[in-house]
């Protein structure tokens, strides 16, 4: 099937277009910018220069200079010359056409100028395309079992003649299921007490014991961060900390682990500041809308990051809550799905009134306040020493001046003559000027960080608030001259220079037209708005927002969802495996309170979730199943890379499981702590990592998540992207992940650490390889696992003896070189220290030549596939 | 049955599950790599690619397209409005500057450029100078993206992931993509030469001029080789007891290869970064061990650029910070082109000395040009540029490209581009069919729909092809 509609955006290719395709660019592209551009001078009331641009034929008659249209060759077309001003004359005057709009024009004229009088079908669909925006069914399990979710799996299967693979061992399903819901191996503790309990609940009772944990939380909580794209910074020039995302983000861990009905949740996110203005909780919720990156600098123009958080915010919505890439129809009709581009800027319009705001909100009890006072002490120690160097070069100056000018006080000197002295720097030299530079550009930073450790809120509000002014330098909102909630218009091409038709708030009209649910009464005011499309998203009648998430759950527990990609159910995403499927996942979950819990209970306790990874029959079903679609087996997954670096931590006893508050700042490879990073018009300070054990091996979610520096072995195992919202985690296997995993600086201290542990915690070497077994893998080693790892570690150890390990080597001070802006001259620079002391990792120097076996062993165990996978 | 590895991606991330997935990757991997050499869409002369990236912002003016009208107008002051699609910086009261920089007519058109540029003058023959492009930001992260992404802000990915995705490499034991950067990475970061949303085994490798080249190649201080050898030798049997329990979980076969592939990459890539072997003369050539340490940096990346190419990397980027000249440009600017000019000649006839240029596409360009006129700063003049998005310097040299030519023109002050104007994705999609691939079959799908380099389609800028 042929979509009718097109636009330029696939147009500009080499090729000339169809006259169809031409005619659609034309109505779409080139007609509104004629309307706009040219014909006040050529056509509406006046016709200068005897040229006429409204119809075609007047075109081809052209004026004095003669024909101003040569179909299929607009590189002849004197209307195309003028536009390109080559002949001297640029029209419109003084104000040539963006690349867009002239690309447009040209392809137009190339393809024939076809000149139609309206629109042909806009959309033509197959029935199915629109699956999606039908309304949730109800649909009748099509046979009986235990749990509802197997009848539809089993007859899938049954269809295709295939036979689901038998149940997993206990030891596989307890690994699983505490993956799946903590992100942590499962301690040899509990799987001991999983594999004792042989009472027919057992399952069910671990489940709830795994529900009940607040790693729950957090592995859950990184899901969710996944899709509304969290980071800690703004991104781009400066990357200005956010200093209270961190609030948000413990929200989002909050939120998973008291159960929040989902259709809260989203509502919060989406409008928390009007629904429930006295709750803490739901003006920490709103730092959604803000997640995106965003910078406003001397260099940005005003509309234009206005802009970037209009189109940021209204992708974000629809990618997140209604698996819909609206982003699509910022420029033009949405190509594949019914979003017009009309729709794109209502829902746009219902944010016009979306102020950022940085609302004083008291820290809460649920909140972990515990290490903001140390963190803030040594925050504002920084700071100070930067300050006094800076201070110094400010008396440098003033001793000058009195030089200078023969003066003994400055009082005797005039105001402006100082104030002029210290800010062009007289006295000093050039690279005293840079090294100023620089530490302003850090106090402006360290400003930033400080108010980590304030109770204020990352968040909007609808209208001014705070007199728009959102504290630092990243987040002050351009200013508008006099609060009203501005128009908000159609922008064609998404260019912001040339607005089309005004819209009023609105959301996608797909929906009321295929579903029972009517489009949503957003009023034009300035608060409401996002109330009222924050109802029409939550609404049970919505047919995307419950099918939607349940699909999202429902992949993280399989690895992929049942229409496989989770943030796009329009007609270029996978159609469900499973409609009816999905529909009773959806429906259940509405009827279950938008219980996030109810439906992992519904979905574990079925007969598929807890089926072997592999099948006696496996040739069969590749055969005719070769995606595993119709899951007779479970696929086995590599664990994401927060889930490595976690179970890293936990098995060598390293893991500090304390939650929430400020990010924290991890071991990363030194490498790249100590590469200096830019600026605008300086350099950022060297990373420091957090000087205690307790801080910096923290759960990965708690990371400071720096858009700039992302820790290199998170990114190298497909770490998600700060910048967009990310559906589903890649699992790509690289030579680089095993540079990071087999020679990394981190993976070799918590080695050592791991080998310390396991002599703590067993007498003999048997003892210490089983036991590193079982936290690593949650079994005891086979004769032939025990065989090779005895003779490891006498070999190694034979190996160490006579190779003593150097010594811990001393930390270096972080020397960085900037070239000067103004001049060119490159300069070296001592960067800050970090005032707090360093607690240090065990160092080979510190231990025994068998302790260091046992980590190369444990090295091994760590870098192993049966560590990485989960099956 | 032999998987056309672009294909397969494609298919793959439309629906593919685990299991077929990592049936296929180790099928495919297992016979010739993910990275295999891939056929081209076209038939074309250039197969690697060499981006010297000029970041801040090189002025035109100052450089490749030298505009006397600037001395007559030279402290001429006048005011900029400011509206709410102009930048801060670009208003105010504002002046003309001359270039500060004498030119020079060089290579048999007589083709005009900035007398530092002594050795680059003897290779001008071989270089088309283009002056139409025009970028659509002014500021420096997003015009950075803009130019190495195709996407102003950021997340897709990088020209050289792309080249890669459609060509393969042909040094399997290296990666495809390489960047050379300088020590500091340039605004927006490793962003920069990101794989987007195509597979990670097209990302850009950086090559850290201090410190290891490559982040974790080599073990921590006092792990011996033998030992490093050792651990690996118990991984391997562990994880081959491991696959024998899960014998159809076939990517289990390929993280196994990927450790040996690593260890393999650890031997080659010193070999390639050794520049022992190469003689006197050439060092000398490349400003290697002379008296400017810029140069002398800059130098070494270049040859280490050929080195890599001759090698079979498939897109090396190098990337020279520091152009954003604001003031002092006389200075600044001609710090920079002192430290290029012998290193980038010396690349161009080394590789022609050995035949690569016919098969290289060497290009040299920053985020976007600078402007004729400036803003009054620090009380008073200090001649320098703002960004300028209309016009800005670019050359190619190489296989496919039209040598000794210049395409496109600016205004008379240099203000912008009046001929031959292109947008930045016209650029890319020139560089691609350059290098034998069609921007519009180059396709991954992402987000439900299929992405391309350019973003929604361009034009082959004719006027540059040779």
């Amino acid at each position: 099937m042929r979509l009718s509609f097109t636009s330029v955006c696939l147009l500009l290719g080499p090729l000339s277009l169809p006259a169809e395709d031409a005619g659609e660019l034309f109505l779409n592209q080139v007609q509104p910018i004629l309307k706009r551009e040219c014909l006040g001078c050529h056509g509406d009331g006046q016709i200068l220069g005897n040229l006429d641009l409204r119809t075609r034929e007047a075109m081809l008659k052209g004026g004095p200079r003669g024909s101003a249209l040569a179909p299929g060759n607009a590189a002849a077309s004197l209307l195309y010359q003028l536009l390109n001003g080559r002949d001297k004359l640029q029209m419109p005057p003084g104000k040539p056409l963006p690349p867009d709009a002239m690309a447009a024009f040209k392809a137009w004229i190339d393809a024939g100028a076809p000149w139609p009088a309206a629109r042909s079908k806009p959309w033509s669909y197959q029935p199915e395309d629109l699956w999606a925006f039908q309304p949730v069914s109800k649909p009748k399990p099509p046979i009986a079992t235990r749990n509802p979710v197997d009848a539809f799996i089993l007859e899938k299967l049954s269809q295709n003649g295939l036979k689901p693979a038998p149940p997993a061992d206990k030891r596989t399903l307890i690994r699983r299921a505490t993956i799946d819901l903590t992100g942590l191996p499962p301690t040899p503790e509990e799987v001991d007490a999983f594999l004792k309990d042989t009472s027919p609940d057992a399952w069910g009772r671990l489940i709830e014991r795994l529900l009940a944990s607040p790693r729950y939380g957090e592995r859950w909580g990184r899901h969710w961060l996944d899709v509304v794209r969290y980071a800690d910074s703004g991104g781009y020039s400066n990357d200005f900390e956010r200093p209270n995302a961190w609030r948000y983000r413990d929200y989002v861990i909050r939120s998973f682990n008291h159960d929040k009905p989902y259709d809260r949740f989203v509502r919060e996110q989406i409008a928390g500041d009007e629904i429930d203005p006295d709750n803490p909780e739901a003006i920490l919720a709103t730092g959604f809308l803000r997640s995106g990156p965003w910078e406003h600098t001397g260099m940005s123009v005003e509309a234009v990051t206005r802009q970037m958080f209009l189109d940021d915010v209204t992708s974000a919505i629809g990618a997140a809550f209604l698996g819909l890439t609206v982003g699509c129809a910022r420029c033009h009709d949405h190509k594949f799905d019914p979003i017009p581009t009309r729709d794109y800027y209502r829902m746009q319009a219902v944010f016009a009134a979306t102020e950022f705001a940085r609302p004083s909100i008291p820290f809460l009890e649920d909140e972990n306040t515990a290490g903001l006072a140390s963190g803030k002490a040594r925050m504002a120690e920084i700071a100070r020493r930067t300050k006094s160097n800076l201070d110094s070069f400010d008396d440098r100056v003033k001793q000058y001046l009195l030089k200078k000018h023969g003066a003994a006080r400055l009082e005797d000197l005039p105001p402006e003559t100082i104030q002029n002295a210290v800010r062009e720097k007289e006295g000093i030299t050039a690279e005293e000027y840079e090294e100023y530079k620089l530490y302003q550009k850090h106090m402006q930073l360290y400003r930033e960080s400080l108010d980590r450790f304030e109770p204020k809120a990352f968040a909007v509000s609808s209208g001014p608030l705070d007199g728009f002014t959102d504290g630092g330098p990243n987040l002050r909102y351009p200013p508008l001259a006099r609060y009203k909630a501005p128009e908000v218009h159609i922008l064609p091409g998404g260019n912001i220079q040339s607005p089309a038709a005004a819209v009023t708030p609105g959301a996608l009209s797909i929906i009321a037209g295929q579903s029972r649910l009517p489009a949503p009464d957003i009023p034009e005011t300035v608060a409401g708005r996002r109330t009222a499309l924050a109802g029409w998203i939550t609404d049970p009648r919505n047919p995307l927002t419950a099918r939607v998430m349940v699909n999202r759950i429902w992949q993280y527990h399989f690895g992929k969802g049942l229409a496989a990609d989770a943030s796009n159910f329009g007609k270029m995403g996978s159609k469900p495996t499973h409609p009816e499927l999905l529909d009773l996942l959806a429906s259940y979950f509405m009827d279950n309170g938008w219980s996030v819990k109810a439906m992992h209970r519904l979905i574990m306790l079925s007969d598929a979730y807890q089926r072997a990874s592999s099948h006696p029959d496996i040739e069969t079903v590749i055969a005719k199943d070769a995606g595993n679609k119709l899951l007779a087996c479970v696929s086995p997954r590599r664990v994401e890379a927060e889930v490595l670096r976690d179970a890293i931590l936990a098995v060598s006893g390293e893991l500090s499981l304390e939650s929430g508050g400020p990010g924290v700042f991890p071991q990363i490879n030194e490498d790249v702590a100590r590469q200096p990073l830019h600026r605008m018009g300086s350099l950022a300070p060297a990373y420091h990592p957090d000087a205690t054990k307790r801080l910096r091996n923290r759960r990965t979610i708690y990371t400071f998540q720096q858009r700039s520096l992302v820790d290199p072995m998170i990114e190298v195992f497909n770490g998600p992207s700060l910048d967009l919202s990310c559906e589903r985690r890649e699992f790509s296997t690289v030579p680089t992940q095993a540079f990071s995993l087999f020679n990394g600086q981190f993976v070799h201290d918590m080695a050592l650490a791991f080998a310390v542990r396991l002599e703590k915690e067993a007498p003999d070497a048997r003892g210490r390889i089983e036991r590193a077994f079982r936290l690593a893998y949650g079994r005891v080693p086979e004769p032939r696992e025990m065989q090779l790892a005895l003779a490891h570690l006498e070999k190694q150890t034979r190996h160490h003896r006579a190779m003593p390990p150097p010594a811990r080597p001393r930390k270096k001070p972080v020397v960085h070189t900037i070239t000067s802006e103004l001049t060119g001259e490159k300069f070296e620079f001592l960067q800050e220290q970090d005032p707090a002391e360093y607690e240090e990792n065990v160092h080979p120097s510190g231990v025994s030549p068998q302790t260091r076996a046992l980590a190369d062993f444990a090295l091994a165990l760590l870098n192993s596939s049966e560590f990485v996978y989960v099956y | 049955m032999f998987i056309n590895r672009r294909r397969f991606f494609s298919q793959s991330t439309m629906g593919l599950g685990p299991v077929a997935l990592s049936y296929l990757v180790s099928r495919d991997q297992a016979r010739a790599g993910v990275l295999a050499p891939q056929k081209p869409h076209h038939a074309a002369k250039a197969k690697h690619c060499i981006f010297l990236l000029m970041e801040g912002g090189p002025s035109h003016i100052d450089t490749f397209d030298p505009k006397p009208k600037l001395e007559q107008i030279h402290m001429t002051r006048f005011q900029k409005e400011r509206n709410r699609f102009e930048a801060n910086m670009n208003t105010g009261e504002r002046y003309y500057v001359r270039s500060p920089f004498e030119f020079r007519r060089a290579g048999r058109l007589g083709i005009e450029i900035n007398s530092l540029f002594q050795s680059f003058s003897e290779v001008v023959d071989d270089v088309c100078f283009y002056r139409g492009l025009q970028a659509e930001s002014v500021n420096h992260p997003t015009a950075l993206y803009h130019l190495n992404t195709g996407n102003q802000f950021g997340g897709d990915p990088a020209a050289g992931a792309w080249v890669s995705y459609g060509l393969g490499t042909i040094n399997q034991n290296l990666p495809a993509f390489v960047v050379l950067p300088d020590v500091a990475y340039p605004q927006g970061g490793a962003a920069n030469w990101s794989n987007g949303y195509l597979p990670a085994h097209y990302q850009g490798t950086p090559l850290r001029p201090e410190g290891a080249p490559v982040l974790d190649m080599a073990p921590p201080p006092g792990v011996t080789l033998e030992s490093q050898r050792a651990n690996l030798e118990l991984l391997n049997e562990f994880n081959r007891l491991h696959r024998q329990r899960h014998p159809h979980h076939d990517e289990l076969a390929a993280r196994m290869e990927s450790y040996e592939l690593a260890f393999r990459m650890q031997a080659e890539m010193p070999r390639v970064l050794d520049l022992s072997s190469e003689r006197p003369r050439t060092l000398e050539m490349y400003a290697i061990g002379g008296p400017d340490k810029e140069a002398a940096a800059f130098g070494r990346r270049c040859l280490l650029a050929r080195r890599l190419i001759e090698a079979g990397v498939r897109f090396v980027q190098l990337i020279a910070m520091g152009w954003d000249s604001h003031d002092y440009i006389e200075k600044a600017h001609g710090a920079r082109m002192r430290a290029i000019d012998q290193p980038i000649a010396a690349l161009l006839k080394d590789l022609k000395r050995t035949g690569l240029l016919e098969e290289t596409l060497v290009v040299w360009a920053g985020e976007f040009g600078r402007s004729p006129d400036n803003g009054i700063r620090r009380g008073g003049a200090a001649w320098g540029r703002d960004h300028n998005a209309k016009a800005m310097p670019v050359w190619l040299a190489g296989g496919g490209v039209k040598a000794g030519h210049i395409a496109g023109a600016t205004d008379d002050v240099g203000g912008g581009a009046i001929e031959c104007i292109h947008p930045i994705k016209d650029f890319h999609v020139t560089l691609l069919h350059l290098l034998g691939l069609n921007d519009d079959k180059l396709r991954f799908p992402h987000a439900g729909r299929e992405k391309q380099l350019s973003q929604t389609g361009g034009s082959v800028i004719r006027e540059l092809l040779g």
